[in-house]
């Protein structure tokens, strides 16, 4: 049997099909839930993924809203009890926002968040690759994948820059809760690998049970080849069979989708 | 001199509306929120009519059809109210004064010092007064200011 993965829809997710799309892809038995379905539903889930999108119009700020909308009380019951949680761009913002990342010293309030881009605060659409810098085994999320992975995405947001005070930078950095940074698609890190000024150069950040992964830019928009913008599609011309094959950004939901198995059996 | 001037809407405000409810949920004792824009010019001499004007002529600060405009008379935060700015990014990138900077300096008023826009959320009571201090601070430190990144100023 399939993990059960609840893919949740506030008001404003736009990212919704194609995460549900790279779920099932891996396998997962995935579904669309809605921020007014009834919670015990909700919680009958194995996971969770918060997609992209603007969740109640940023209101506020990015995913401030959606981080006391009674649907995260689902979340943040399951994340405790260990089921794996990923955020992914307005995701990963509700996630900061609400507490459930970093959450150093199990705190359930916001120690960092995804401030307006620098240079300029404006939007940035733009390929971007990020690598796994944290032993695998440090997240349940990651436990499969191989270390130092590269995994292609799209940056797609106004705001994703982590900003935090020196203290909480300096504790993600020792105690390990920055899972990707940004990179260049030989895996070297550069200033120009980071789309947004971001600080440690992050794309995600993790808890400190490493069971919630937050990533800003979408792995889901770069998980079949014929999305890549490299020399892998540009090889797979004429092969339609290579070209819709699962890759690249799919690689992260199948060591989100083994966590989740791994959570439905234990 | 400090010239402070607020962008409100005309029209039912939904982002107010919405943090409103998202407030009385998690059980700060607030009645009513309001929201606008608001710009502080630190300018030699007066200039409030000056930048008064400036402002309600560029488009993109100010819609005659949907926002009322008004220079005030203070240059702080009203009782119940907070003002809401930005830290600013490393290379000062974060800044909200967004287009009111080019639409106050191409129009060549001159002696500006220094031009900043925060959102200025007020908050009342169920008899319609400003809000205590004490309520203020728990709507900041619930939902309106995320200090990470965020500065919130109270009176």
């Amino acid at each position: 049997m399939s993990a059960r993965a609840g893919i949740l829809i506030f008001p404003g997710t736009n990212s919704e099909e194609e995460t549900l799309r790279a779920a099932r892809a891996v396998g997962l038995a995935a579904e669309l839930v809605g921020w007014n379905a009834p919670l015990d539903d909700v919680r009958a889930f194995d996971a969770y993924v918060l997609p992209g999108g603007f969740a109640y119009e940023d209101r506020v700020r990015a995913g401030a809203i959606a981080a006391h909308d009674r649907l995260m009380g689902a979340v943040r019951e399951g994340a405790a009890a260990g089921k794996p949680v990923l955020g992914i761009c307005n995701g990963a913002q509700i996630l900061l926002e609400s507490g459930l990342a970093p959450q150093l010293d199990d705190a359930a309030r916001s120690q960092a968040g995804f401030a307006r881009n620098a240079p300029g605060g404006r939007f940035r659409s733009t390929h971007v690759h990020v690598k796994l810098v944290l032993p695998p085994a440090r997240s349940a999320i990651t436990a499969t994948l191989p270390d130092g992975l590269v995994l292609p995405a799209w940056a797609s947001h106004a705001e994703g820059r982590l900003a935090a005070s020196a203290a909480v930078l300096g504790r993600l950095q020792d105690e390990g809760r920055v899972a990707f940074v940004y990179c260049e698609a030989d895996g070297r890190s550069l200033p120009q690998s980071v789309p947004n000024g971001s600080a440690l150069g992050a794309a995600a950040l993790i808890n400190g049970r490493g069971n919630v992964l937050a990533i800003m830019p979408h792995p889901e928009r770069d998980a079949w080849t014929f999305m890549h913008h490299d020399v892998a599609r540009d090889r797979a011309r004429g092969d339609a069979r290579t070209m819709l094959a699962a890759s690249g950004g799919i690689a992260l939901f199948a060591g989100f989708a083994a966590a989740a198995e791994r959570y439905a059996r234990a | 001199m400090i010239r402070c001037v607020d962008v409100a809407l005309t029209i039912p405000d939904n982002e107010a509306l919405t943090a409103l409810a998202t407030l009385q949920r998690l059980g700060v004792p607030v009645d009513a929120l309001t929201r606008a824009d608001l710009y502080r010019c630190d300018i030699e001499g007066d200039g409030g009519d000056e930048l008064l004007a400036i402002l309600r002529g560029s488009e993109s600060i100010f819609n005659p059809n949907k926002h009322r405009i008004a220079l005030r008379t203070g240059a702080n935060p009203l009782a119940g109210e907070v003002w809401i700015d930005a830290l600013d990014a490393p290379d000062g990138g974060d800044s909200l004064a967004g287009a009111a900077v080019p639409a106050v300096r191409g129009r060549g008023l001159p002696g500006i010092r220094r031009l900043e826009r925060f959102t200025a959320w007020r908050l009342f009571d169920r008899d319609g007064a400003p809000a205590a201090t004490s309520v203020v601070t728990a709507a900041v430190e619930t939902l309106l200011c995320n200090p990470a990144f965020q500065k919130a100023t109270v009176t």
